[in-house]
C-alpha cells in the first residue's frame, strides 16, 4: 500500500478510488482530524492555531502570507511523506482547505520536485471521459512501486 | 436588544490560527459573525457577474456572498472583510469588495488584513463600530446637541473634555495622558470651570478613546462608545456638513483612522498604521529635535519645502535619523519640519486612505490637525482643500458630549 | 487562549456517499444499522457518516460497498459528525468543504461509469484520460476561414 498524495486534498472522487484501488489516499481530513483529536489550545474551527503558521516556515518564507504558511503546516508533511500524487488540474470548487490558489501552487511545485510518480488529470465531463479517467487512475496505482492491490 | 450579525467574508483566517480571535472580538461587543449560506450555483453566477477573474477559490466564494448580500437574499447587519496581510491576490479583492458594498447597499463595511498575530483586541475597535453603526443608527442620526452634557475623550497621547450646552461649546479641558483616571478628572475640571457649571448640573456624559471603558465606567458615563463612529459625529458636526458624503481623517498619537461618512455614519473606514512613523508621535519627536513647541511646528513647516529633504521611511527610528542627518547637512528647520508633515501625511495616504472613497470635503480632526504644515501635506496628496473645523482637537470629546445628550430623557 | 480537551480521540470519521439509482440514503443507512455493531452511524442527505475506531469502520464500509459498488463513494472526515465547529446552524452558511462535494457529484455518473466498465478492459490497456490543457485555443484553419467569410 503506498501514500499517495490527493490534489484537491478534499476530492471525495480521488478519496474513494485511491483507497478502492487498496492505497492510502493522503487527504486533508487526516491532518485535521489530527488537529482536533490532540489536547492544547483552543482555537476553532480548525484547531489552527497561530503557532501553525510558523510551522508552515519550514515551506514558505516569512513574507508569504499566514493562510498560506498555515494551510503549508497541514501539507508540507504529507507532501513529504507521499510516494505519488493524482492531481486533477481544474479544481476550481474545492474551498476551504483548498481555498488559496498560491498554496495549491506552490503544493503542485514541491510534488513535482519530489520526482515521485504523479498522475495528472482534469474532471470527466462525458460518461467516456469517466470511463478512461477511472481505468487511467487505477492503470496508475497499479503502476507504482509498493503495489499493494 | 438582539446580536447584531456580522458577515464575515475572508480568505484565510481559520488557516492562520485567527479565526477565533475574530468570534472573540465580535462577542465582545454582542455580536455574532456568520458566514452567508449561498449554493455552488449562486457561487458559480456571483463570481462571474462580479467580473473580477481571481484564481483563489475562497476569494471566489468571498465575491459570491458579497452579492448576496448587496442583492438581499441574505440578510446582515454589518460586513467584515478579512484576508491574509501581503496577499497581492485578496488585497485586490478586499478592496474591490468593500467599494460594492459601500456602494451599493447601506451595510457598514470594514476590512482588515491579519497575520497570525492579530489578536481579538485588535479587531475590538473597529467590532464595536460596525455593531454600533448596525445598533445605533437612530442615536448617529443626532444633529443637535441639546441640555448640558459632557464629553470626555481619553486618548493614547492626550484626554479632551468638553461641556455642551443648546448646541454650543462652553467648556474645553485639553491635558496630556498621564494617568488614563487622573487625566480624565483634571480635564474635566478645565472644561467645568470654563464653562462654570458644577460637575451634578451635568444632565449626560459621553466617553470615547482608549480609556473609554475606565473612564466611562469611573464617572457613570451614560454612553462609551469606540472613537471611529463619535469621531465622525463629531467631525461633519463641527464641520457643518452633517448631510451627504465627507471623509474624515485623524492622524493619531498612536494609530490613525479614515473614514468615510455619509450622512453622518460611518460607511467604511480603516484604523492603524504600520508604524509610529506615520503618527502624531513622529511629528512630536520632530519638533523636540527642532527645539521648538508642537505648535510651533506647523507654522514652520508651512515656511518650508519638503523636496529639499529626503525622508521616506516608514519608521520612526529611521525617519528621525533621517532628519538628524538632513540637519547636520545644513539644511534649514523650516525644510525638515516640511518635510516631516510630508512624510506623515505620505504614509497615511499611501497606507490607509487607499482602503476608503476619498470623497469632499475631507475633514482633518484630532490634535495633529492644528499643524497646518500637515493639513497643508496632505490637501496637496489629495488635491483638495482640507477642511479643519473649530475646535478640531477635541473631536472625540465634542462627538461624545452631542450623541449623550440622545440619553437625556433616559435619566 | 483555553484549554481544549478533544473528544472522540482514536476515532476515525467516513463520509459514505450514495449516488444511485437503486439506492437512497435511507436504504443505506437501514442496511448500515443491520451490520453496525455499535459504530456510530448518522444519515445524512446523501448518504452516512460513520464514527468509530478505525477497524470497525473500515469493515463497515467494506461491507456497505459492496451493497452497490459503483455508486457509493468514500471519503475521509476530519470532524466527528455534529461538530459544532462545522455545523451549518452555527456557521449561518455551510462549511467551506460542503460546495467541493457538491461539485463533484454533480459529476459522479461519470464515475461511476468508470467503475462498471472496469471489468471491461485489462488492467494494462493503454488509457486516455482527460488532461487539462488550459483553455481551448482556436484552430488556424478555422480562423483562417472566419475571416475568409467576413472579407466576402
Amino acid at each position: 500500500m503506498a501514500k499517495v498524495f490527493i490534489y484537491p486534498t478534499t476530492s471525495l472522487i480521488l478519496s474513494d478510488l485511491v483507497a478502492r484501488f487498496g492505497h492510502q489516499p493522503l487527504s486533508a481530513a487526516l491532518q485535521i482530524r489530527e488537529k482536533i483529536q490532540t489536547p492544547g489550545l483552543e482555537s476553532p474551527p480548525l484547531q489552527i492555531t497561530p503557532e501553525d503558521p510558523k510551522k508552515g516556515l519550514k515551506y514558505a518564507a516569512v513574507e508569504v502570507p499566514s493562510g498560506v504558511r498555515g494551510r503549508m503546516s497541514l501539507y508540507g508533511p504529507m507532501i513529504e511523506e507521499a510516494q505519488a500524487a493524482v492531481i486533477i488540474h481544474d479544481a476550481d470548487f474545492s474551498f476551504g482547505c483548498m481555498g488559496c490558489a498560491r498554496t495549491n501552487e506552490l503544493i503542485q511545485f514541491l510534488l513535482r520536485k519530489r520526482e515521485i510518480p504523479i498522475l495528472d488529470l482534469r474532471y470527466p465531463r462525458t460518461d467516456e471521459e469517466g470511463i478512461e479517467f477511472v481505468a487511467a487512475i487505477r492503470k496508475f496505482l497499479q503502476e507504482i512501486p509498493g503495489d499493494g492491490s | 436588544m438582539s446580536r447584531v450579525r456580522i458577515a464575515q467574508l475572508s480568505c484565510g483566517p481559520e488557516y492562520s490560527g485567527v479565526q477565533n480571535e475574530i468570534a472573540k472580538a465580535a462577542q465582545s461587543v454582542d455580536a455574532e459573525v456568520f458566514f452567508p449560506d449561498i449554493t455552488l450555483k449562486d457561487i458559480r453566477s456571483g463570481f462571474d457577474l462580479f467580473g473580477l477573474d481571481v484564481r483563489s477559490p475562497d476569494l471566489k466564494l468571498a465575491i459570491a456572498r458579497a452579492r448576496a448580500l448587496v442583492e438581499g437574499t441574505i440578510e446582515a447587519d454589518a460586513v467584515f472583510i478579512a484576508t491574509c496581510f501581503r496577499c497581492a491576490e485578496a488585497a485586490i479583492v478586499r478592496n474591490e469588495l468593500r467599494r460594492y458594498i459601500h456602494e451599493n447597499s447601506r451595510l457598514p463595511v470594514v476590512s482588515y488584513s491579519f497575520t497570525e498575530r492579530t489578536t481579538a483586541g485588535t479587531l475590538l475597535t473597529r467590532m464595536e463600530a460596525l455593531t454600533t453603526i448596525a445598533r445605533r443608527r437612530a442615536l448617529l442620526a443626532r444633529e443637535v446637541q441639546e441640555g448640558l452634557t459632557l464629553g470626555v475623550d481619553s486618548g493614547s497621547s492626550t484626554t479632551k473634555a468638553i461641556v455642551m450646552q443648546d448646541d454650543q461649546i462652553i467648556g474645553t479641558g485639553w491635558l496630556p495622558t498621564t494617568g488614563v483616571l487622573k487625566s480624565a478628572e483634571d480635564v474635566i475640571d478645565l472644561a467645568l470651570n470654563e464653562a462654570g457649571v458644577a460637575r451634578e448640573q451635568i444632565q449626560a456624559v459621553g466617553t470615547t478613546g482608549y480609556g473609554r471603558f475606565l473612564v466611562g465606567e469611573k464617572i457613570g458615563a451614560d454612553l462609551i462608545q469606540e472613537e471611529l463612529t463619535v469621531n465622525s459625529k463629531g467631525a461633519v458636526y463641527l464641520a457643518d456638513s452633517q448631510r451627504g458624503s465627507s471623509t474624515v481623517i485623524d492622524i493619531g498619537g498612536m494609530d490613525n483612522k479614515a473614514i468615510s461618512v455619509q450622512d453622518g455614519i460611518p460607511g467604511t473606514f480603516t484604523m492603524g498604521g504600520i508604524c509610529a512613523g506615520a503618527s502624531g508621535r513622529f511629528l512630536e519627536m520632530t519638533a523636540k529635535r527642532l527645539g521648538v513647541d508642537i505648535t510651533e511646528l506647523g507654522p514652520l513647516a508651512m515656511k518650508g519645502m519638503s523636496t529639499m529633504v529626503p525622508m521616506n521611511s516608514y519608521c520612526i527610528v529611521f525617519g528621525t535619523q533621517s532628519l538628524v542627518n538632513a540637519l547636520a547637512a545644513g539644511s534649514s528647520p523650516e525644510d525638515v519640519a516640511a518635510a516631516a508633515c510630508h512624510s506623515v501625511a505620505e504614509q497615511v495616504f499611501e497606507q490607509q486612505l487607499q482602503e476608503v472613497d476619498i470623497k469632499e470635503p475631507v475633514i482633518m480632526v484630532g490634535g495633529t490637525s492644528l499643524i497646518q504644515g500637515l493639513v497643508r501635506a496632505m490637501g496637496d496628496l489629495l488635491q483638495t482643500e482640507i477642511v479643519v473645523p473649530p475646535h478640531s482637537q477635541y473631536i472625540g470629546a465634542v462627538g461624545s458630549a452631542l450623541l449623550s445628550s440622545g440619553f437625556i430623557k433616559d435619566r | 487562549m483555553k484549554e481544549y480537551i478533544p473528544r472522540f480521540v482514536g476515532t476515525v470519521t467516513k463520509y459514505v456517499f450514495v449516488e444511485s439509482p437503486d439506492m437512497t440514503p435511507a436504504d443505506l443507512a437501514i442496511r448500515a444499522y443491520e451490520i453496525s455493531q455499535g459504530v456510530m452511524i448518522k444519515e445524512t442527505c446523501f448518504g452516512l457518516q460513520i464514527t468509530g475506531r478505525p477497524e470497525e469502520v473500515d469493515a463497515i464500509i467494506t461491507r456497505l460497498r459492496t451493497f452497490d459498488p459503483s455508486h457509493i463513494f468514500v471519503k475521509d472526515r476530519g470532524f466527528p459528525p455534529g461538530d459544532p465547529r462545522r455545523c451549518r446552524a452555527n456557521l449561518g452558511g455551510a462549511r467551506p468543504g460542503y460546495y467541493g462535494h457538491e461539485f463533484e457529484i454533480s459529476l459522479i455518473r461519470h464515475i461511476s461509469r468508470g467503475i462498471e466498465e472496469l471489468s471491461q478492459r485489462g488492467a494494462d490497456a493503454p488509457v486516455h484520460p482527460p488532461v487539462y490543457s488550459g483553455p481551448a485555443g482556436l484552430d488556424a484553419r478555422r480562423l483562417q476561414e472566419i475571416i475568409e467569410s467576413q472579407e466576402s
